[in-house]
């Protein structure tokens, strides 16, 4: 028997991913962000890797929720916020003055942590994006609202009730239209802001699995109080503490083998 | 419980996981499979090329440990199993040491294949042969069993595993008599009767392994320990099972 021959039973599909060999969606440099005079982000580098999730997780106030708001200028809306360095989506600057921020945020999507749907019908709830963009052709918006409740993991359980409420949905259901909301219009990377603290087990592993299915047509984020969620959906998990990224890699090497003390003892719940 | 067990849950990244497992399991022990059956043909025919292919092959059955070691660390990271799943990662990671020692103790009988060709001896000429033959090709059928059991996750034929474990200690018992006079009644180096002697315990080793295996699967399936407790009771529990 040739080695050839006995190699080909180690031909496996396990091996950990690596940020080397992928595509960028988005880019972080020297990344610096004050509230007032307090800084809360301190020098953060990283790249958002393309049509893969990446999870943030960190104790409250590790300022995992302020980076993710950076990436689709949510911190705009706050008076006293003030950042520097360079973040780029595809190569744009979004920081740059000739940005619009309006269009960015149809760019990158996002979702928060409470399910807040309008208090329209489920179907116009989904055709909302596109009618803010003038689309009303009705032929379009169908074919879309079906497309992202059927990407929302929503479609059999909602298309009899398109006309109904969408504030009588269980907190499940109304997540997963905000998810369909938030793909209708296609973004390019979708963030996601602990999008399962407000649910029950069951709801929380049909998302995480949604979330697996939508990497194929996004780029996704997610912030996540909850560890073992960010090691069940993320392929690279980034280890934020006190305003500094600690270690970001791919998921199965953080969870197994993190190369960070501080890592280490706060996956392990030995965090101080 | 069925196959279908473990492909069914909401995470159908969990599902690939532990059909990965089953699979890479049974992908390692059909490689020890091979190498005992290389491992009798060699002695049988003094063939030392076939030999030095079992060697080979334990390098790659040592890589396949790894490879199993490192799914089953990544399911319990990532995908925190419970119940079933959790039985089966533990077994996955003891039946890989078992098959991996299987495949460390069928080494010996190649070896001694090799050792011979030195001597130019025929295997065949020395005391212990036919039980070596016999203890290596049972062996074999046990792990098959086993196998079997493992991938239909089926316990109805394994009372016969426990059997023949139970047998094999006394061939092994029997053989080692033999080559024992041997030393004093035959012409044979001592060094090639005491070579003839660790291939013979290596063989034995290779069923309580197989044997271990067994207990692990009725882990797996009925969630009951079964290590250490006398075969007449294993064979009282296992007919018991409907």
């Amino acid at each position: 028997m040739s080695e050839k021959n006995i190699s080909v039973a180690l031909d496996r599909d396990h091996r950990s991913l690596s940020l080397q060999d992928e595509k960028v969606a988005m880019e972080v440099k020297d990344w610096n962000l004050y509230y007032g005079s307090k800084q809360a982000l301190k020098e953060v580098n990283m790249i958002v890797p393309e049509h893969r999730v990446t999870a943030f997780i960190g104790p409250s106030g590790c300022g995992k929720s302020t980076l993710l708001r950076c990436f689709n200028r949510m911190n705009d809306l706050i008076d006293i916020v003030s950042v520097e360095g360079e973040m780029t989506l595809h190569g744009d600057d979004i920081y740059a003055r000739e940005m619009n921020v309006a269009s960015l945020r149809r760019r990158v999507g996002m979702v928060f942590q409470k399910p807040n749907p309008f208090p329209k019908t489920i179907y116009e709830n989904v055709a909302y994006g596109l009618r803010l963009q003038g689309i009303n052709d009705k032929s379009v918006l169908d074919e879309t609202v079906e497309w992202a409740l059927k990407g929302a993991g929503l479609w059999d359980e909602a298309k009899d009730r398109l006309n109904e409420n969408a504030l009588g949905m269980s907190g499940g259901q109304q997540q997963r239209l905000c998810i369909a909301r938030a793909i209708a219009i296609k973004p390019e990377v979708l963030l996601l802001d602990e999008p399962t603290s407000a649910l029950d087990p069951i709801s929380t592993l049909a998302i995480e699995e949604l979330i697996f299915e939508l990497k194929k047509d996004f780029t996704i984020m997610i912030v996540t109080h909850n560890m073992q969620q960010a090691a069940r959906v993320s392929d690279y998990t980034a280890f934020m503490y006190m305003g500094e990224l600690i270690e970001y890699t791919d998921t199965d090497s953080l969870f197994t083998n993190p190369s960070q003390k501080r890592t280490e003892d706060y996956i392990t719940g030995r965090y101080g | 419980m069925e196959r279908t067990e473990f492909k069914s849950h909401i995470s159908e990244q969990l599902n690939r996981n532990l059909e990965d497992l089953f699979n890479q399991v049974l992908e390692m022990g059909g490689l020890v499979e091979r190498q005992l059956e290389d491992a009798v043909k060699a002695v049988q025919s003094g063939d030392v090329n076939l030999a030095k292919e079992v060697l080979q092959l334990d390098k790659v059955i040592n890589k396949e440990e790894m490879e199993i070691d490192r799914l089953c660390a990544r399911v319990l990271a990532r995908q925190q199993p419970t119940a079933s799943d959790l039985r089966l990662i533990i077994i996955a990671i003891r039946i890989a040491v078992d098959l991996e020692r299987m495949g460390d103790e069928v080494v010996k009988a190649a070896k001694l294949v090799i050792k011979m060709a030195d001597y130019d001896i025929n295997c065949l000429d020395l005391p212990g042969y036919t039980s070596l033959i016999e203890i290596t090709t049972c062996a074999n059928t046990m792990l098959k069993t086993v196998l079997n059991a493992f991938a239909r996750l089926d316990l109805s034929d394994l009372m016969s595993v426990i059997e023949d474990e139970e047998r094999m200690d006394d061939s092994l018992s029997a053989a080692t008599d033999e080559v024992l006079a041997g030393f004093k009644e035959s012409h044979f180096a001592p060094e090639c009767l005491l070579e003839m002697v660790y291939s013979l315990r290596a063989s034995e080793r290779v069923t309580d392994h197989a044997a271990n295996i067994a207990e692990s699967i009725i882990y797996l399936v009925e969630g009951r320990d079964v290590r250490n407790i006398d075969p007449e009771r294993l064979s009282e529990f296992l007919s018991n099972l409907d």
